[in-house]
C-alpha cells in the first residue's frame, strides 16, 4: 500500500497521470489479492481495467512496465517491444518510480501486464503484433498454477483468440485452445473452463463444423455458471447448434434465455440473439410479436427479419421469395441463408392454414392457386402437400381424391377439453421456476458486512446457516 | 515407403488391365455422351472409369475390385504426409493427391455395391481431404458429385439434422452446383410434401451414381405417401391408390396393404383407411391431477410471501 502514496508526487510529470495513478493501484489491489488469496480483489481489477481502457496511451503503458516489472528482466524487455516508444524523456521520469518497492515479481503482476498491452495493441489494431503477444502471453501461462492467476488468464484466453479472430487465422489456435481446456480442467480452474469452452464453440463455429460444436459440448464437464457473459455466450453457441441439428424448440429457449441475461450494454449481441431467435420462433411455427422489432436501439438491425416475419405471416411465397431475395446479402452475412430457405415450407404451411380456416371446402386446384406453386402438375402437388400438412396436424381436414376438394372440419371448442387447464399449469409452473432461479441467482459476497471477522468465526456462522437452511427444508417437507 | 509406392502402381497396373479389357468390351457397347467426358482424366482416374464407362460389369467384379481398394488403403496408412499428420514430405501434393483419388474410387465404388455402411466410412475417411487438406491440393473435380452424393444418403436415411449440418459447411458457390442442388431441392419438396417432385427429380439426376439412392428415396417416399393418405382420406378408389402409390398393376397394391398395413380394409374396389380415434371431449374432472397442481402452487406461494 505504501507505493500508493509514493506515486502522487511523481505521476505530476507524466502526461496523463490519473491513469498510470488508475494503473498502479490495480497494480496494488491485484498484488494484495495475490497475498491474500482472494479472488474477487482480481476480478475487480480486471473490471477497473477495461474502464481504462480508452484512456491507454504507450508511454502510459511503458511507464506502468518500467514500475510494474523488472527492468532489464526477459518479461520487460519482451514486453516492451511492443509498446512503441515515443519520447524518450518520458520513460526517463518514469524510471525513477521504479525505485519505490516494486521489486517484486508476481506472476500476477506479470501476467496483468501481458493483459494490459494485449488490450492496448488490440485497440490499436495492431493484430499480428497482438498475436505475438498474446501467445508468448499463453506459453507463460502454461508453467503457471495457481488459482489467482486463473482469472486473469480466463480473460487472456479471450484475447488471444481474438486477436487470431480479428486477422482470420482462427483454425490456427484450435489444438492449443483444446490442450488449453484440458490443463482447466484437470487443474478445476472451471472459469478457464468456461471461457476456453465457449472459444472452442466460437473457434468451429467461425467455420460451421457444427457437428465438432456439438461432440465438444455434449462432453464437456458442466458445472454452475461463473461468470453471467460466459454464459450467455454459451446460450448462445448452444442455441446455434441446436437450430442447425432441427431441435428448434430447445434452441427458442437458449437464444431468448441468451438475449434477456445478456447485459443492455451488449447491443450487438442481443441483436444477434433476436436475429436468431426470430427466424427459430418462425420455423417453428410462431409469428414473433411485433415488440420484440420495436425494441431500443434493434429496430435498423431487425428491419429485413421483420419483413420476413411477415412474408411468413401472410403466407404469400412470392412476397417471401422477393423479401428473401431483397435482403439476401444481409442474411448471408448473418450467415442465416440457410434457415431462411427451410423457412419457405413453413410459408406454404401459414397460407394452407389461412385457406383451411376461411373456406369449408375448396377444389384442389384453388388451394394450388391460392398458394402459387408454380409446378407442372399443380394439382397432384397441391394434394400432396395437403395431406402431409393433415397428417402433421398443421391443418384439420380430410380430402376426397374423387371430387379433388379439401373439406375443413369444424373447429370444436377447445375449452370443452383438458387443453385451457394444461395450458395454464405450463404459465404459472413457468412463472414460479423463473423466481426460483431468480433467488437462487441472488449471490452475495461471503462477508461484505463483517470485514473483519476472523476465519474462525466465519465457520461456526456458515455451520449455524446450513443448519438453519436445512431445519427450513425440513419443515417444508413437513408441512406436505 | 518405396515398397509401398511399387505395391499401389501395381495396383493401378492391375485396373489398368482390366480398363484394357473393359475397352474391348466396349466396342460392343454402345457408348453413352456423358461417359465421353471422363476419358480425358488423367491416368489414375482409370480406376472409377471402368465402372463409369462398364454400368454393366458383372457385380463379382466390382466386388473384386472394392477388394483391390481396400488393399490400396491399407498401403496408405504408411504415408506420413496424409491426415492427420500433414507432414511436410517432399512430394506430399502427390501423395495427398493419390490418396483423395483412392478415397474417391472407393466411394463410388461402395454406392456401385450398394453398401451404405461402407459408403459412410469411407467417405469420413476422404472428408478430411475436402476439408483440412482444401489448402494443400488443387480442388478434385469428384468433389461436389460426391458431397452431393452424401447428402442424399443421409436424406435416404431421414437424418436430416446431419443432412443440415453438412450443408451449412458448404459455400454459397457450392450450393450453386448442380449436383448439390439437386440434393437440396429434393430435401425441400420432401419436407414440403411434394412427393411428386422428388419422384421426377430422377429423371433429372447429375450423375448417374445418384440412381441408387433415388431408387432408395422412392421406397421412402411411398411409405411416406401411405402414411400421408391414411390420415387425410376416409377411403380411396383401389386405382386411385394404385396411382398414387406409384404401383403399375393392382395387385401390387395389394401385396403392399397386406405387408405393410394389414389394418386398412378393402371392400368393393375401395380402400378404407382406420380413422385415428378423435380427442373427444372431457366429461370428467381430472380431481387429482388438480388438487395436486393447486397444492403444489399454494406451497411454492408461501415460500415467496
Amino acid at each position: 500500500m505504501k507505493e500508493q502514496q509514493a506515486a502522487p508526487s511523481n505521476s505530476l510529470s507524466t502526461t496523463s497521470p490519473s491513469t498510470l495513478q488508475n494503473l498502479k493501484d490495480i497494480a496494488a489491489l491485484i498484488e494484495t489479492g495475490a497475498y491474500m488469496r482472494e479472488v474477487r480483489r482480481i476480478v475487480r481489477a480486471i473490471r477497473w481495467t477495461i474502464q481504462l481502457r480508452k484512456n491507454l496511451k504507450a508511454s502510459v503503458l511503458s511507464a506502468f512496465l518500467n514500475f510494474a516489472l523488472v527492468p532489464g528482466s526477459e518479461v520487460h524487455s519482451r514486453l516492451s517491444s511492443y509498446v512503441p516508444k515515443e519520447d524518450e524523456m518520458e520513460v526517463d521520469t518514469a524510471t525513477s518510480a521504479t525505485q519505490s518497492p516494486s521489486k517484486h515479481s508476481l506472476p500476477e503482476i506479470e501476467i496483468y501486464c501481458y493483459l494490459v498491452v494485449l488490450v492496448f495493441l488490440i485497440d490499436q489494431k495492431r493484430y499480428s503484433e497482438a498475436k505475438a503477444c498474446s501467445s508468448a502471453s499463453i506459453a507463460r501461462l502454461k508453467n503457471l498454477n495457481r488459482r489467482t492467476v486463473d482469472v486473469l488468464a480466463s480473460r487472456l484466453y479471450f484475447y488471444y483468440s481474438l486477436s487470431y479472430e480479428l486477422t482470420g487465422d482462427l483454425a490456427e489456435i484450435r489444438g492449443n485452445l483444446l490442450a488449453l481446456h484440458r490443463t482447466a480442467t484437470l487443474r478445476h480452474d472451471e472459469l478457464g473452463q468456461e471461457t476456453l469452452l465457449n472459444l472452442l464453440l466460437r473457434n468451429y463455429l467461425h467455420y460451421n463444423l457444427y457437428d465438432q460444436a456439438e461432440k465438444l459440448r455434449s462432453k464437456a464437464p458442466r458445472f454452475e455458471a461463473h461468470s453471467n457473459q460466459q454464459f450467455c455466450r454459451y446460450l448462445f453457441y448452444l442455441g446455434k447448434i441446436r437450430t442447425i441439428q432441427l431441435e428448434y424448440t430447445d434452441a427458442k429457449e437458449s437464444l431468448l434465455q441468451a438475449a434477456r441475461k445478456a447485459p443492455i450494454s451488449a447491443l450487438g449481441f442481443r441483436v444477434l440473439c433476436n436475429k436468431w431467435a426470430v427466424i427459430v420462433r418462425l420455423l417453428l411455427g410462431e409469428i414473433p410479436e411485433r415488440t420484440v422489432f420495436m425494441q431500443k436501439g434493434m429496430e435498423k438491425a431487425l428491419r429485413p427479419y421483420f419483413e420476413l416475419t411477415n412474408a411468413v405471416r401472410i403466407g404469400d411465397l412470392e412476397l417471401f421469395k422477393t423479401v428473401a431475395e431483397k435482403f439476401s446479402s444481409t442474411f448471408s452475412s448473418d450467415r442465416t441463408n440457410n434457415l431462411i430457405v427451410r423457412l419457405r415450407h413453413n410459408v406454404i404451411r401459414t397460407g394452407l392454414r389461412n385457406i383451411s380456416i376461411s373456406y369449408s371446402k375448396i377444389s384442389l386446384a384453388d388451394v394450388a392457386k391460392k398458394l402459387r406453386l408454380d409446378s407442372p402438375n399443380p394439382i397432384a402437388d397441391a394434394e400432396s402437400i395437403v395431406s402431409k400438412a393433415i397428417r402433421d396436424g398443421a391443418i384439420d381436414a380430410t380430402l376426397d381424391h374423387a371430387n379433388g376438394w379439401m373439406v375443413s372440419k369444424e373447429t370444436g371448442d377447445i375449452y370443452s377439453t383438458n387443453e385451457p387447464q394444461i395450458a395454464f399449469n405450463s404459465r404459472i409452473a413457468f412463472c414460479l421456476n423463473m423466481h426460483n432461479e431468480a433467488v437462487r441467482a441472488l449471490r452475495f459476497p461471503p462477508n461484505s458486512h463483517k470485514e473483519k471477522e476472523s476465519a474462525e468465526k466465519r465457520r461456526e456462522r456458515q455451520q449455524q446457516e446450513q443448519e438453519l437452511a436445512k431445519h427450513i427444508a425440513e419443515e417444508d417437507d413437513d408441512e406436505f | 515407403m518405396r515398397g509401398c509406392a511399387a505395391r499401389l502402381q501395381k495396383i493401378l497396373g492391375k485396373i489398368e488391365r482390366e480398363r484394357e479389357r473393359e475397352r474391348e468390351r466396349e466396342r460392343w457397347i454402345p457408348k453413352s455422351q456423358s461417359c465421353r467426358k471422363f476419358s480425358s482424366d488423367s491416368k489414375r482416374r482409370s480406376y472409377g472409369r471402368i465402372l463409369i464407362l462398364a454400368p454393366n460389369s458383372s457385380r463379382s467384379s466390382r466386388f473384386l475390385l472394392y477388394g483391390s481398394s481396400k488393399l490400396s488403403r491399407v498401403s496408405l496408412t504408411s504415408f506420413k504426409s496424409l491426415p492427420p499428420l500433414f507432414v511436410e514430405t517432399p512430394n506430399a501434393v502427390h501423395e495427398l493427391t493419390l490418396a483423395r483419388d483412392i478415397y474417391e474410387h472407393a466411394v463410388v465404388l461402395s454406392v456401385k455395391i450398394e453398401d451404405q455402411d461402407a459408403f459412410e466410412r469411407d467417405f469420413f475417411q476422404l472428408k478430411p481431404y475436402y476439408t483440412d487438406a482444401r489448402g494443400r491440393l488443387p480442388p478434385s473435380p469428384q468433389e461436389y458429385p460426391i458431397l452431393g452424393l452424401n447428402l442424399l444418403r443421409l436424406l435416404v436415411q431421414n437424418r436430416i439434422a446431419e443432412f443440415h449440418t453438412e450443408l451449412e459447411l458448404l459455400s454459397p458457390n457450392a450450393l450453386e452446383n448442380p449436383c448439390i442442388k439437386h440434393a437440396v431441392e429434393l430435401e425441400q419438396s420432401f419436407m414440403e410434401g411434394a412427393y411428386n417432385r422428388v419422384l421426377s427429380a430422377r429423371q433429372t439426376v447429375p450423375h448417374e451414381t445418384y440412381v441408387y439412392f433415388m431408387d432408395l428415396l422412392a421406397k421412402t417416399v411411398r411409405d411416406e405417401i401411405a402414411g400421408c393418405s391414411e390420415k387425410a382420406y376416409d377411403s380411396v378408389s383401389i386405382k386411385d391408390a394404385k396411382q398414387m402409390l406409384l404401383f403399375s398393376s393392382d395387385k401390387e397394391v395389394l401385396d403392399y396393404i397386406n405387408e405393410e398395413h394389414p389394418e386398412w380394409e378393402i371392400k368393393n374396389g375401395f380402400v378404407f383407411f382406420q380413422r385415428a380415434k378423435e380427442s373427444a371431449p372431457c366429461k370428467e374432472i381430472p380431481s387429482l391431477q388438480l388438487i395436486n397442481q393447486t397444492l403444489s402452487y399454494a406451497r411454492e406461494l408461501e415460500r415467496i410471501v
